[in-house]
């Protein structure tokens, strides 16, 4: 994979390569507006990473610019401008995601996965937070204890409701709206009996109850 | 005495009200003891030209005299009577009695008025001589005169007598009211925001006040600059710090993955830590920047779970690490309008504070009500509290609870505070378990 990475910041940016590279992406680096416009013109990317402070030409413009020439590349803003403003204008300049400085090298990197994803159609066959991973055309789950253990349709829906997102809380009622198809009648209980029957096959620690909320698992790394 | 004269010299009101009375007492005073005088002069003349008038009757007329008995005389007023008798009648009176007639006058009085002590009792005394060559007295106790006197002068007294309080009355309403715009003034100023720096409405207020209120505006103006400007560097600041930062955590990262020697490696955990107070201080110096900025927020119907529920995914992580049972407590959901990034900062830090302050395997509980016109969202932890004398402290910046071994950055309830005068709510802090004074519990009233 080729990225394209815009950051007039040397410390940055000369992190950030290091990084990718050692996660196996190939990394150009350009450190002004002008000069990465040019590299997308001779070069196809298959991700850009964009700073908005740019000398000469702002990284709003740049990306406007990108997005006129009917140019599709995935493009994720890394900024130290918070004001909603400067989202707003970014996500809806045609950024596909916006990370704030200071960020975590780790959370740069999922972040680019998944907008790799989405961006890729619904071609990947497995979710995984670091501890469990689900595949979604076996149904089978796998942790650091267990291998391909083999779930129920509702286990199945369960697991994958909590694994689309991982650390976020889904309440009881969310959760029988996933399990539960229009018309179904729901049964009392039916969540804690499957989460139940998850945490005897997978392990306790899988899935987090929260009091008074709901359940998750964990974000992982 | 002395606070009466220092309240005197502080208040125009005061100082105005006390001269006008003193001033409206004085001209009272002077006017009634002329009024008073006159008053009783005027008595007296009319009573001497009532004796002069029966002088003269008797003259005109011819009349003789017949004294009357001292049995007779008993059926009038004995003391208002006018008396008439000749002089020379004076010789063979009675007696030294003042009630039985002729009286004793003395025979040598020269024609006209004079006042005489008679049998003990002062007279007022009229000689003259008739026509017929006569020489009469007409007399009058001076007693019944004087008082007669006294009477219609001190009636001359009573307007005064009421015009006095009345006007006191007056003026003082009057001052009063005058000085009400001031009052209103102070009053409005008073209850403002401590954010709130417009100027004040100078339009209904007298002349005299108004260039006063016209630099206080000026002032008010030059302020909420200075206010800005000041808001606006801690925003730049920690802006510009953020890059920094960034090189900095991405660097150490990058020192982490790589293979270190055992040493190398203890002494680069703290070095990450102090990374990341640092990155969370820059982050709350933000937000508190942001709260305390005069800038209106959008607003929309918020549910106070769902608020609940992202401060929860964000601090899960950090209330697992120390063991500590974090729930919410109410089961039904309350909506309220308000902005829900506020909102949202707002609960995070309390929660955050209480996730700090709470001792491994402790809890922390999360509740919303519903009150009559406010919702009620209580955060309470199993962690000592805060004292009663410092929790007045503990909202001000970079304060922070002795004894704590907390890295956190005093910041927290600084921003809660400031969210909370933005958004008009109340914020109390109290023990949990009010019995052994332990245990955080912050209420937040949030108007509906």
């Amino acid at each position: 994979m080729r990225i394209l990475l815009v950051e007039d910041d040397l410390m940055i940016g000369e992190a950030i390569q290091a990084v990718l590279n050692d996660a196996s992406y190939a990394t150009d680096w350009v450190k002004n507006g002008l000069t990465a416009l040019a590299a997308l013109d001779t070069q196809s990317y298959d991700l850009v990473l964009l700073d908005l402070g740019l000398p000469g030409k702002d990284g709003l413009d740049v990306l406007d610019t990108i997005r006129a020439r009917n140019n599709a590349v995935p493009l994720i803003i890394i900024t130290a401008r918070d004001a909603l403003d400067d989202r707003l204008r970014g996500l809806d300049g045609g950024a596909d995601d916006f990370l704030l400085k200071p960020f975590p090298m780790a959370e740069l990197l999922a972040r680019m996965r998944a907008v790799l994803r989405r961006r890729g159609g619904n071609a990947q066959s497995l979710l995984d937070n670091g501890e469990v991973s689900l595949n979604l055309v076996s149904k089978q789950a796998t942790t650091a204890e267990t291998r391909d253990v083999q779930l129920s349709n509702r286990e199945f829906a369960l697991l994958q409701a909590l694994l689309i997102r991982p650390g976020a809380i889904l309440s009881r009622s969310e959760l029988e709206d996933r399990i539960y198809g229009w018309g179904n009648e729901v049964e009392s209980n039916a969540v804690e009996f499957l989460i139940h029957a998850l945490r005897r096959k997978l392990g306790s620690h899988v899935i987090k109850n929260v009091r008074g909320m709901g359940w998750m698992v964990s974000k992982g790394a | 005495m002395d606070g009466f004269k220092r309240r005197l010299r502080d208040s125009v009101q005061l100082r105005l009200s006390i001269t006008l009375s003193l001033a409206i007492l004085i001209v009272a005073l002077l006017a009634g003891a002329f009024a008073f005088t006159s008053a009783l002069d005027e008595a007296h003349e009319m009573q001497d030209d009532a004796l002069r008038q029966v002088a003269a009757l008797f003259d005109r007329q011819h009349m003789t005299l017949q004294y009357p008995s001292a049995e007779q005389a008993a059926g009038e007023d004995e003391d208002a009577r006018i008396i008439v008798q000749y002089l020379a009648d004076s010789e063979h009176a009675p007696s030294n009695n003042d009630n039985a007639i002729p009286l004793p006058f003395p025979t040598t009085l020269a024609d006209g008025l004079s006042t005489l002590t008679i049998a003990g009792e002062a007279f007022r005394v009229l000689v003259k001589t008739t026509a017929a060559g006569q020489r009469i007295v007409v007399a009058q106790e001076a007693d019944v005169r004087d008082k007669e006197a006294r009477e219609s002068a001190w009636r001359s007294l009573l307007p005064f007598l009421i015009l006095f309080p009345v006007l006191l009355l007056v003026v003082g309403d009057l001052v009063r009211k005058l000085f009400r715009p001031i009052a209103t003034l102070s009053a409005e100023i008073d209850q403002r925001d401590q954010q709130a720096l417009h100027p004040i409405d100078e339009h209904h207020l007298p002349t005299e006040i108004r260039p006063f209120v016209v630099a206080i505006n000026r002032l008010l103006k030059r302020v909420e600059q200075a206010m800005e400007t000041q808001r606006r560097f801690i925003a730049d600041a920690a802006h510009e710090l953020r890059s920094p930062m960034t090189a900095l955590s991405l660097q150490a990262e990058r020192l982490k993955a790589t293979p270190l020697s055992a040493t190398a490696q203890e002494r680069f955990l703290p070095l990450a830590e102090g990374i990341e107070r640092n990155r969370k201080l820059i982050e709350q110096l933000l937000a508190l920047a942001s709260a305390q900025s005069l800038t209106a927020r959008p607003q929309a119907c918020v549910s106070v779970h769902a608020v609940f529920r992202q401060v929860l995914e964000d601090l899960l992580p950090l209330a697992e690490h120390k063991g500590i049972d974090i729930g919410v407590e109410s089961l039904a959901d309350v909506q309220v309008v308000i902005n829900e990034m506020e909102m949202f900062i707002l609960l995070k830090n309390l929660v955050d504070n209480a996730i700090r302050y709470t001792p491994a395997a402790g809890r922390v509980d999360l509740k919303v009500t519903a009150q009559r016109k406010t919702v009620l969202i209580e955060v309470t932890d199993s962690g000592p509290g805060i004292a009663v004398a410092e929790q007045r402290l503990v909202f001000d910046p970079f304060y922070r609870s002795l004894g704590t071994h907390e890295s956190g950055s005093g910041l927290g309830l600084s921003i809660v505070m400031a969210i909370v005068e933005r958004i008009g709510a109340r914020i109390q802090l109290g023990f949990a378990d009010e019995a052994k004074q332990s245990g955080l519990r912050v209420s937040v009233w949030i108007t509906r």
